[in-house]
């Protein structure tokens, strides 16, 4: 008898398995599919059982529209002034019981707080929607393909991110912020054969049926089949400026008792140059510098050190670079680099880190 | 001597056996939650004609005797659709099964196999049938309802 019990634990381990193996939808059982309800009563009278007598109802699952679209991540996406093809990612999700397709618009808004709490202030250019075809989660411009209007033939339960992507207009200074929504709107889907866009959906009107009907049943209250999110832009700017001065190198005294160095024929003029990018904006990258040499100098060859620091002089006046001094310049920490022709100073300094200064000197020899 | 009163049992209730002694209904109504105009929340429960995911439906098995003779051991036993998962029994007294109708109990006492070969404590969306065993015999036209609540997956 144990063997036995034992046996049936088995089997029922069996179905228990078969029956987690069905496929359980999050957004649940499919529109127009019916429900029965089945129960059975088994009785005896005078001791004898009886017929057992079964009672059904069976009602009928009406279709629910709601779609969700949510901005993928929680973070504004930074951008530089003239960047092309800076991308925002949405999921927007089939949280219907039915297949539909879902009309996607992008949109900016027009003053206003933005998605992450800036007040947007300008628009982008060129806004297009892709969708992210091979589901890697990177806008790929040559394997996601640009969407004509609608997400086709959306699965129950079905997510498919897409992305906004535009162009960011010249001009912007760091903390301008760009807001764009993307606007999903439920349309009739098309038993999962692709290739247009249905109808309008409306919900059943006149009155509740006992057969299938329309029901809105959207997450934000509003039940009209339409979802929308925003996320925003904000463009992060490098603000350089350049700072130069001249020393004059080693001891010239043509005049005996001097104990300053002149600027005469002769001496020798090292040159500093100082970028500075202000502190709060974008790192600036592949800077260089061009400098054509003054006139009435000659060029000493191989001369040109990159790197090193500098000193400058803010005139008690952080933050305005219009009025600071560049008081000395240290190339020890330097490296040679750079070139120079056709009487210009040509020196790549790469990348200026935002709050940072980096340096280029030279030298020239007064003629 | 198990096959002789076999046989006895086969022969002997045929005078007895009759038919449809009991009439049995089984009904669906959906559950919502109706905010009034002051503002409190009322429970309405209508005919299940807009039903969608996620709705709360109430099962009504009513039955009546509508024999001459009580009616004895009567077991109730309702299976959940597919598309129903189990919330709770109105009516006390039920018994469930989580393993296809094989075997009843309380639902505390019931484990389910879960991923990873380990066994829980089953829960009320486990539930594959439930089932009501009345101890009183049901006299000659006395009638009843066993309810219990489910809800749309």
């Amino acid at each position: 008898m144990k063997r036995m019990t034992k046996y049936f634990v088995s089997v029922s381990g069996v179905t228990l398995a078969a029956l987690a193996a069905s496929p359980v939808y999050a957004e649940g059982t499919a529109a127009g599919s019916t429900i029965t309800n089945t129960v059975t009563v088994n009785y005896e009278v005078g001791s004898v059982g009886q017929n057992a007598i079964t009672a059904s109802d069976t009602l009928t699952v009406d279709r629910k529209i709601n779609i969700v679209i949510a901005e993928e991540g929680n973070a504004t996406t930074s951008v530089s002034p003239g960047q092309q093809n800076a991308v925002t990612a949405f999921l927007v999700t089939n949280s219907s019981n039915d297949i539909i397709d879902i009309r996607l618009v992008a949109s900016q808004i027009v003053g206003g707080t933005a998605a992450h709490g800036g007040t947007d202030n300008f628009d982008m250019n060129n806004v297009e929607i892709f969708v992210d075809v091979n589901n890697d989660g990177t806008f790929d411009s040559a394997a996601d393909s640009p969407i004509v209007g609608f997400l086709d033939e959306m699965d129950r339960d079905e997510t498919r991110r897409v992305f906004i992507v535009a162009d960011v207009p010249l001009g912007r200074a760091t903390g301008d912020v760009a807001d764009v929504t993307l606007t999903g709107t439920a349309r009739e889907g098309n038993d999962g054969v692709t290739g247009a866009e249905g109808a309008a959906i409306t919900e059943t009107s006149g009155g509740n049926t006992a057969g299938e009907d329309t029901v809105f049943a959207d997450a934000d209250g509003v039940f009209d089949g339409i979802a929308f999110d925003d996320d925003d832009y904000t463009v992060q700017a490098a603000a350089l400026s350049a700072l130069k001065a001249s020393s004059i190198l080693g001891a010239n005294y043509p005049i005996a008792g001097a104990t300053e160095f002149y600027n005469i024929p002769g001496a020798t003029v090292e040159y500093c140059i100082a970028v500075t990018n202000a502190a709060g904006g974008a790192d600036a990258t592949n800077v260089a510098i061009s400098d054509p040499l003054p006139a009435n100098t000659t060029f000493v060859a191989s001369s040109i050190v990159i790197g090193g620091s500098a000193t400058i002089d803010d005139n008690g006046t952080p933050g305005n670079t219009a009025d600071d001094i560049l008081t000395s310049c240290d190339n020890s920490g330097g490296s040679a680099g750079g070139s120079f022709s056709a009487g210009t100073v040509s020196a790549t300094l790469g990348t200026v880190s935002a709050g940072t200064t980096e340096i280029v000197t030279f030298r020239a020899v007064i003629d | 001597m198990k096959y002789l009163i076999a046989l006895f049992a086969l022969i002997a209730p045929v005078g007895a056996l009759l038919a449809n002694q009991v009439a049995l209904d089984s009904e669906v109504f959906v559950e919502r939650s109706v905010e009034q105009a002051d503002g409190s929340v009322t429970v309405v429960v209508e005919e299940p004609t807009r039903v969608v995911p996620g709705d709360s439906l109430v099962f009504v098995l009513s039955y009546e005797n509508a024999g001459a003779e009580p009616a004895e051991n009567f077991v109730v036993t309702n299976p959940m659709p597919d598309a129903v998962a189990f919330v709770e029994a109105i009516d006390g007294g039920a018994v469930y099964s989580v393993d296809g109708g094989t075997v009843f109990a309380p639902l505390t006492e019931l484990r389910v196999a879960s991923d990873g070969g380990v066994d829980r404590a089953a829960q009320p969306v486990d539930v594959t049938h439930i089932r009501w065993t009345l101890t009183e015999p049901i006299a000659p036209g006395a009638s009843g309802q066993l309810r219990f609540r489910g809800v749309v997956r």
